[in-house]
């Protein structure tokens, strides 16, 4: 059987038969990870030995889907296996006492299947699919405490904006499928002109809702309501990675116009929600701040032309954020909370789940020699090689300093300070699932080399300046951790604060821009609607005090007709109506019998002729 | 060879006789005669669907002569726009039994009319005789009438009133437009097949007639604004009487649209194409915003589907005004699927609505909260119908909303505004999610005082979620047939 085929089956399978069976989902759950995990590393392997795979599936009508396998989306595919994995592991610790795991684990691997899916997509109606379907299972996954207060919101919204945004997916899709006259992704990347610029800001406009960028970052925070390993799962390699993915595929695509957007969304949004991590005093709503944030730096390499340093900068994210929020996930369940304040000191109490959670930080941060440096570094460079330099450098370098700012400030407050823990269940679960993760965080780098050979994309060097990325870089990242370290938020940010911590919404935000006009709309509508039915039914009853008036003329000749009149609008519509449907009903009843008549003399015919 | 679709046709019929000769039965074996009857009618669709269609033309015809004088006569047979149609009604109408069977009062009343009805519809839907489709059509009409002044709600009788006068005056037209068509074709015939291999009118007579029928069939989709019949016709409707009324009537619309209009005056359709374009846009948008602003769950639901029917007279519009066969063919697979796809959604939201208001009895969703733990089995239904509803991928609408829009944008893009209904529907089926089943539980609601699905409700409801999920991953098995059709469509 196909490798592409099980890659996206075995979770799917696995989720259908927890949902069936009712029982042992951990093990389902971790079965039907491993064996997608060994198909998408088959696939890697292939890749490697110069071997791509296909996969066509009957579709709409001259619209077959398709599934493929290239060095790009064998890579990816074994990405998401293996977070995925790592984070199931870690889940049968952290969903110990809950008791409803075959629901978790069951939406769990359907959300791994359609991850896959949409990775391994090789057409553009399989892709948009897939990008909604990842849409639907992280509803069901935030959702999950659904009882719980904020949460349905959460939900709820984290699905709205994104569907709002997958607009611009949906009619990029139609346009380069009209323009290549196939929904083939592979054949469509040759359109050019003023097409690829508009299917290029649809694009993005799709992935700044799926990567949470400004201006539509605000569900992400919200969406921490989930459950932790929910969090780690929709940071790291999947829902989130989606919109950077999608701007990585089509990167051939892109005009250069395009990719200036792109490169300022991307800065902006480094720049916003990062100040945003920075004043934040919640660790989770932290931590996913700084995803929008080290998504926007992964748009910036994009804008700046060199999708591989995104692609880079998305592995090493995947494996640090991933372990990042496992590690919350220990310390909210050792204080039954995520609130800084209240996880202060945590660290001696947890010091190897902490050092774990360290070398992280540091890694995001962008500390030799863990993963998060080279890929950082390869952002610099390539926004340094960009003819937009002065515009995207800048970016690049804030949000590096920033980095190194929050994530400081997070580890002083965790380790600082005193705090009382109680004692966590399934912490061995927690921990292998964590080491997994973190030790990938830390190596990853040494593995760059062979991507970059795997994908015959070089980074772009450039020998007179081959050192300088290194030196702002390293600068930047530990100017940041030192900022962090050492002075109070209040001073770093001042007046920004308050305002950080709204998220930096102008004018009331989503709510009071989007959300108040719809309603508007809305009930302007129901008011149009309340009109119409009510002019209907007056000129119904207009009608029947006619047709009665005519018929008093008659029995009763004109002098009645004044009499008859008066005593019409003395009845009003409530008499008349009994009196005329009542007639209506007769007349309705000799109708149907005669028309029953007809059907059955016409079925007499029918079986005297047959 | 059978005469199978005149059986199918017409089996109905024979058991509603059935049940009006048997008065003395009791209800249940009155209600197992129904759900018997429109399972062996479901058996009949099944096979002509083994049948299939021909590459061109109508399949399985069946004739026999009636008014030989005046060129009528008795014409049945399908294609692959009216036989997805006749399957889907078929199962409607034998899950609809399943539904209904605890319907006590006047049951032998309900089981006759509710077979009449379902012999009313397929016989509309392989009519290929106007003077026989106009009968099926009326007889529907009468049938669906009682049905809500009968079995109805509170306000039932003033509903009942407002649809019948609705839809009886709508029907006017087209019998006009009928007798048009039957007088400009030569030599004289009722026969729709020969209208629509050679349109008999042209000029200005074809305009009037398009305009006559669009009058009725925009009175029955319903588009904005001749819509107010259905919020009030589905408030007040029975369950049952919704499902079909949403599911199988409102299709004699969107059908009649492009088996009458479009095939039999397809020059005048052109010419008006970019009309009913704009009509369509407005009655899927209107639709969605006035869906919003609902706080009653199942006229929520009925504004959907005023939705949802727009962007099938969008994609009707789109395929008369597309010059290129292969995009008509598109968006005439789009909208035909839609029927399908949306008689199936909607019926399984109203049913699971009714399921919600036999327990509660409200439909208000203020009156609700947290009923996923309550109720997980009616909840969960509710949430994948609800998905599939707002277009999710991998389920029933998906596949034709995606072939609508795409030949949108091919053929007149700035129409593609129209997209905007599946963020709108998006938003108002979260809403309603969040308000009735998620939260926290009520006092009012616990496992005590409200019971999940039981097996008659699971039997009913099943198959339609199952056909949802199955058509939303692999539509080709209903695409096959309908796009043997619409790719030879000579217009």
């Amino acid at each position: 059987m196909n490798l592409i085929a099980i890659a996206i089956l075995a979770p799917l399978s696995m989720a259908l038969l927890t949902m069936l069976l009712r029982r042992q989902p951990a093990a389902l759950a971790l079965l039907g990870a491993a064996a997608g995990l060994l198909a998408s590393l088959g696939l890697l392997t292939d890749a490697f030995n110069g071997r791509g795979s296909e996969l066509i599936l009957p579709g709409l009508p001259d619209m077959p889907l398709r599934l493929v396998a290239t060095p790009l989306t064998a890579l990816l595919s074994t990405l998401v296996a293996v977070v995925c994995s790592l984070v199931m592991v870690y889940a049968v610790g952290y969903m110990k006492k809950d008791n409803e795991k075959v629901r978790f684990f069951a939406t769990l691997l359907l959300f791994a299947s359609a991850m896959q899916t949409l990775v391994l997509a090789g057409d553009w109606i399989l892709l948009l699919s897939a990008w909604e379907l990842i849409g639907l299972s992280s509803y069901l996954l935030i959702g999950f405490w659904y009882s719980k207060p904020g949460v349905k919101t959460a939900a709820t919204r984290a699905f709205l904006v994104t569907r709002s945004a997958d607009l611009g997916l949906y009619i990029a899709t139609f346009i380069l499928v009209t323009s290549a006259g196939s929904t083939d992704i592979a054949a469509t990347l040759d359109t050019r002109g003023g097409l690829a610029v508009a299917a290029g800001l649809l694009l993005l406009i799709a992935a700044m809702g799926k990567s949470a960028q400004t201006p539509l970052h605000d569900w992400l925070q919200r969406a921490m309501a989930g459950p932790t390993p929910v969090s780690a799962l929709l940071h790291s390699a999947t829902l989130v990675a989606a919109g950077a993915i999608l701007l990585i595929r089509t990167a051939p695509m892109l005009p250069p116009e395009t990719l200036l957007v792109i490169g300022i969304v991307g800065g902006v949004t480094t720049v916003v929600t990062g100040l945003m991590a920075l004043g934040e005093s919640d660790l989770k709503r932290m931590l996913a701040a700084s995803t929008s944030s080290q998504y926007g730096l992964m748009l910036v390499a994009v804008g700046a032309g060199v999708p591989m340093a995104a692609l880079l900068h998305l592995i090493a994210h995947a494996a640090i954020k991933s372990s990042l929020f496992l590690g919350a996930g220990v310390f909210q369940h050792s204080r039954d909370s995520t609130v800084l304040d209240k996880l202060r000191g945590i660290g001696r109490d947890r010091p190897k789940i902490f050092s774990g959670f360290v070398l992280a930080a540091l890694a995001l941060a962008g500390v030799p020699p863990l993963s998060g440096f080279f890929s950082k570094d390869a952002i610099i460079a390539a926004s340094m090689n960009s003819a937009n330099i002065w515009i995207l450098l800048p970016f690049a370098l804030a949000g590096t300093l920033l980095t190194g700012s929050y994530m400081a400030r997070a580890l002083r407050l965790l380790w600082q300070g005193n705090g009382k823990s109680r004692s966590v269940d399934g912490l061995a679960w927690m921990g292998a699932g964590l080491a997994g993760l973190v030790f990938l965080a830390i190596i990853l780098g040494a593995a760059f080399p062979a991507v970059e050979s795997l994908l015959g994309a070089r980074l772009p060097e450039n020998s007179q300046v081959q050192f300088l990325p290194v030196v702002l870089g390293l600068s930047a990242a530990l100017c940041g951790l030192a900022l962090g370290w050492f002075v109070p938020v209040h001073r770093l940010l001042g007046p920004l604060l308050p305002w950080s911590r709204q998220g930096f919404a102008i004018a009331g935000g989503f709510d009071n821009l989007i959300i108040r006009p719809v309603f508007f709309i809305a009930r302007t509508c129901e008011k149009l609607e309340r009109l119409l039915y009510e002019s209907v039914l007056a000129t119904g009853r207009a009608g029947l005090r006619l047709g009665q008036a005519v018929r008093l003329n008659d029995e009763q000749g004109i002098d009645g007709i004044i009499f008859s009149f008066v005593r019409c609008m003395v009845n009003l519509g409530g008499k008349a109506r009994t009196l005329q449907s009542g007639l209506i009903h007769k007349e309705l009843a000799i109708s149907i019998v005669a028309s029953a008549m007809i059907l059955v003399f016409m079925l007499i015919t029918l079986l005297v002729y047959q | 060879m059978y005469p199978i679709v005149s059986i199918t046709v017409f089996l109905p019929l024979l058991g509603a006789l059935f049940v009006l000769f048997i008065r003395k039965a009791p209800a249940q074996a009155v209600h197992g005669i129904g759900i018997v009857t429109s399972g062996l009618t479901l058996l009949g669709a099944i096979l002509m669907w083994s049948r299939g269609v021909n590459e061109t033309g109508f399949a399985q015809f069946e004739q026999i002569n009636w008014m030989p004088s005046i060129g009528a006569a008795y014409r049945v047979g399908v294609d692959g726009i009216s036989l997805p149609l006749v399957l889907l009604t078929a199962i409607l109408f034998f899950v609809t039994f399943i539904y209904s069977a605890r319907v006590r009062k006047q049951s032998h009343a309900f089981v006759a009319l509710m077979l009449l009805l379902e012999t009313a519809s397929i016989g509309a839907f392989t009519a290929l005789d106007a003077i026989l489709f106009y009968v099926f059509f009326e007889v529907s009409l009468v049938s669906m009438y009682f049905m809500i002044a009968q079995w109805g709600h509170e306000d039932r009788q003033r509903a009942a009133l407002m649809f019948f006068i609705y839809t009886f005056l709508g029907s006017l037209p087209l019998l006009l437009a009928i007798l048009g068509l039957y007088l400009g074709s030569d030599p004289h015939t009722f026969d729709m097949r020969v209208w629509i291999s050679n349109p008999p009118l042209e000029g200005i007579a074809a305009m009037l007639a398009l305009v006559a029928m669009l009058i009725t069939f925009a009175v029955k989709t319903p588009v904005f604004p001749f819509h107010t019949w259905l919020p009030a016709a589905h408030v007040q409707a029975p369950a049952a009487g919704s499902v079909i009324l949403a599911g199988v009537m409102l299709k004699f619309g969107t059908y009649g649209l492009v088996r009458f209009a479009l095939q039999m005056t397809p020059d005048a359709f052109r010419e008006a194409g970019l009309v009913i374009l704009v009509f369509g846009v407005i009655a899927a948008l209107y639709g969605a915003f006035a869906a919003l602003a609902q706080s009653d769950l199942k006229r929520m639901v009925a504004y959907t589907s005023i939705n949802h029917m727009g962007y099938i007279i969008v994609g009707v519009a789109i395929a008369a005004l597309a010059t290129e066969p292969a995009i008509r063919a598109t968006a005439l697979d789009g909208s035909v699927l839609q029927m399908v796809s949306h008689g199936l959604v909607t019926g399984a939201l109203f049913l699971l609505v009714g399921m919600l208001q036999d327990r509660a009895h409200t439909r208000e969703m203020g009156q609700f909260g947290g009923l996923l733990k309550v109720v997980p089995m009616l909840g969960w239904s509710f949430v994948l119908a609800a998905f599939a509803s707002l277009g999710l991928p991998g389920l029933a609408h998906f596949p034709a909303e995606f072939q609508i829009f795409l030949a949108t944008l091919q053929v007149e893009p700035v129409a593609i505004i129209v997209i905007l209904g599946i963020v709108i529907t998006a938003g108002l089926y979260l809403r309603a999610i969040a308000r009735v089943f998620l939260g926290e539980t009520g006092e009012k609601w616990t496992t005590a005082t409200m019971s999940d699905l039981n097996y008659r409700e699971l039997l009913a409801l099943g198959p339609l979620l199952v056909l949802i999920i199955v058509l939303g991953i692999a539509p080709a098995w209903v695409l096959d047939i309908i796009h043997k059709t619409t790719s030879a469509l000579q217009l």
